[in-house]
């Protein structure tokens, strides 16, 4: 799809949503990413992370405010039109939280073909697409299984597998990382790593504050009172405590150490590491962490 | 740090309250569902065995379903057991030059076989099907009970026999046919079949959503099932156990919803048209005209010989 260079993709105006009979779950939130950016829409559950994606992705429509894509808003008849519906939504990849519901087909390579076979691509070419996604990935071994006898980290593969295949220049990652084990994290890193080199840009929604360094360049924080509250590089916002506590998180925790209990907030996994072996407590990284003796 | 509560802390000794007592294992349910789950995942889910090669298997399903379907609405138009019994062989038959595996024909015979058998029983009895007594199973002797008269016998009845057998048999020929169908096609292939055939798209869909989800949401029941399980000590009651089962029903529905929901979000996301399009479409060539050629010739010859030997 064609688009200026250096233009926004996504230009969010104002956007508001608010599933029926329900409290808003967006409010008032405004942002545009850049082509080739990596972004993280960080926030506690239940602020509005998801629902951002899916109001990206054409899924749902806000109910005030407008979301555009390559300076077209994207409404319900956009999208229902050629060609720019189709196109969008080869361009615009989804990779779901739940891979459960996002792969529904008998097998892997039918789950592969589903999307090029929508856009009515030829048969030569969508088997040579799927054919080169399956190496791309790792998972030809995959091919003839059934998408349900999978374990989740080759599941979530898949589902990325069933998005490159129409080859996407924009990525939503809902959770991407969520219910994987270390490695199969460690893995989907590396891949989403090697397609932001090629140019793909990624929205990530996660509120796994470790994984930001890895997937963005930056971030955007959701409040729960369904706001956007911030937009910095991770650095900066890693380093705000104040408006990570305030937007729930990190929490403020007390440990016991021997005899004493302090508290201090609680960041990502690098500030958790401590001398737990030191009964005084003195190993403790954390200069905010002040203690005090136990009641 | 809010401090534990008494009752939270180790040690603490409850109220001494005897639990009451399991009334029947439920262990009958947990095996019924896990078993359910197998089998429908074994009929349902499975799909056919691609490493098994055979006519059947390579015939344009537009081809298998109309061959098929025809086979299906003689069976239930014939009444002679005679020619029931051979539309039953040809059943058979037809599994076996799909080359559907002995285990899955078994299993669905066994199925059919056991809930037929079980909704047929009171058909063969004499007071719902007059006869000839063939055994005699009790002597009420006639007389009252309440505002019913109670027959002098209850008795097993030739005519009840034939009743039952033919609906064991036309229900067995009907299953092991639909049975060729889903295990010598994937399942797209048959939806794209039945589109082809005219079916309409809402109907094709929900047949899609069905055989794709039935299994996770039979796993999502079983789920619910074994977390009440892991909460209950000792019997609940059956008006309990009756609000439990409502509300895991509902529970399950919730469930069936949101993961509908999302299904069809990630259909949309991935350009969703309704159609259901197949990477390797079949081709109709002159197999596909003897196989449905062959079908009628033998459906016709059923109803033929139906009519002669009644």
């Amino acid at each position: 799809m064609s688009g200026s260079a250096g233009a926004a993709v996504f230009t969010v105006a104002d956007a508001s949503f608010a599933y029926p009979a329900h409290a808003p779950c967006l409010d008032g939130v405004s942002f545009a990413v850049g082509r080739g950016e990596r972004l993280a829409l960080v926030g506690a559950n239940g602020s509005g992370k998801s629902t951002l994606l899916h109001l990206l992705d054409g899924l749902y429509f806000p109910s005030s405010g407008s979301v555009s894509y390559l300076g077209r808003p994207l409404t319900e008849a956009a999208l229902e039109a050629a060609p720019f519906g189709p196109r969008f939504r080869a361009d615009v990849g989804f990779l779901f939280q739940n891979s459960d519901a996002q792969l529904f087909c008998p097998t892997v390579e039918d789950e592969l073909a589903f999307g090029p076979l929508q856009m009515g691509w030829r048969q030569d070419d969508v088997e040579r697409r799927i054919a080169d996604t399956l190496a791309l990935l790792e998972i030809g071994r995959l091919r003839a299984r059934a998408p349900a006898s999978l374990s989740a980290g080759e599941q979530k593969r898949v589902a990325l597998a069933s998005l490159l295949v129409l080859a996407p220049s924009v990525l939503l990652l809902d959770e991407p990382t969520g219910g994987l084990d270390p490695r199969s994290q460690s893995l989907l890193l590396e891949i989403l790593d090697g397609l932001h080199g090629r140019g793909i840009t990624l929205i990530a929604a996660t509120h796994d504050l470790t994984l930001l360094p890895h997937i963005a360049d930056r971030v955007l924080v959701l409040s729960e009172e369904h706001r956007l509250v911030a937009d910095g590089t991770p650095g900066n916002v890693l380093a705000d405590t104040s408006l990570l506590l305030a937007v729930n998180l990190i929490h403020a925790h007390a440990h016991r150490h021997g005899q004493l209990v302090h508290t201090h907030p609680h960041q990502h996994v690098v500030a958790h590491e401590h001398a737990h072996g030191d009964p005084a407590g003195h190993g403790h990284g954390d200069p905010r962490g002040g203690g005090e003796p136990e009641p | 740090m809010t401090p534990l509560p008494e009752w939270l802390r180790p040690g603490f000794a409850p109220g001494a309250v005897k639990p009451r007592g399991r009334r029947g294992s439920l262990r009958p349910l947990r095996r019924g569902l896990a078993t359910l789950e197998a089998v429908l995942g074994t009929l349902v889910s499975a799909g056919p065995d691609d490493r098994r090669d055979g006519f059947l298997r390579n015939a344009d399903p537009r081809a298998k379903l109309l061959a098929g379907v025809a086979l299906i609405v003689v069976a239930t138009l014939l009444h002679g057991v005679a020619a029931l019994g051979a539309s039953l062989a040809l059943a058979l038959a037809l599994a076996a030059a799909g080359r559907v595996r002995a285990v899955r024909i078994a299993a669905a015979l066994g199925a059919s076989l056991a809930l037929t058998t079980l909704v047929m029983a009171p058909a063969t009895l004499d007071v719902v099907t007059p006869g000839t007594p063939v055994l005699t199973l009790a002597r009420p002797g006639g007389g009252s009970l309440g505002p019913f008269r109670l027959p002098a016998t209850v008795a097993v009845t030739g005519a009840g026999l034939a009743v039952a057998a033919r609906m064991i048999l036309r229900t067995s020929a009907c299953v092991t046919l639909a049975l060729v169908l889903a295990a010598t096609s994937r399942p797209q292939e048959l939806l794209a079949g039945l589109r082809a055939l005219g079916v309409p798209q809402a109907f094709v869909m929900v047949l899609t959503m069905t055989e794709r989800y039935l299994a996770v949401l039979l796993r999502a029941a079983q789920e619910l099932h074994l977390a009440r399980l892991a909460r209950t000590i000792g019997g609940i009651g059956f008006r309990r156990e009756e609000a439990w089962a409502a509300a895991g029903i509902g529970a399950v529905f919730r469930r069936t919803r949101t993961l509908a929901d999302n299904v069809t979000l990630a259909m949309i996301a991935r350009g969703f048209t309704g159609e259901v399009r197949l990477l390797r479409p079949p081709r109709w060539r002159r197999r596909e005209w003897l196989l449905v050629a062959a079908a009628a010739l033998a459906a016709a010859a059923l109803l033929a010989a139906d009519r002669g030997l009644a």
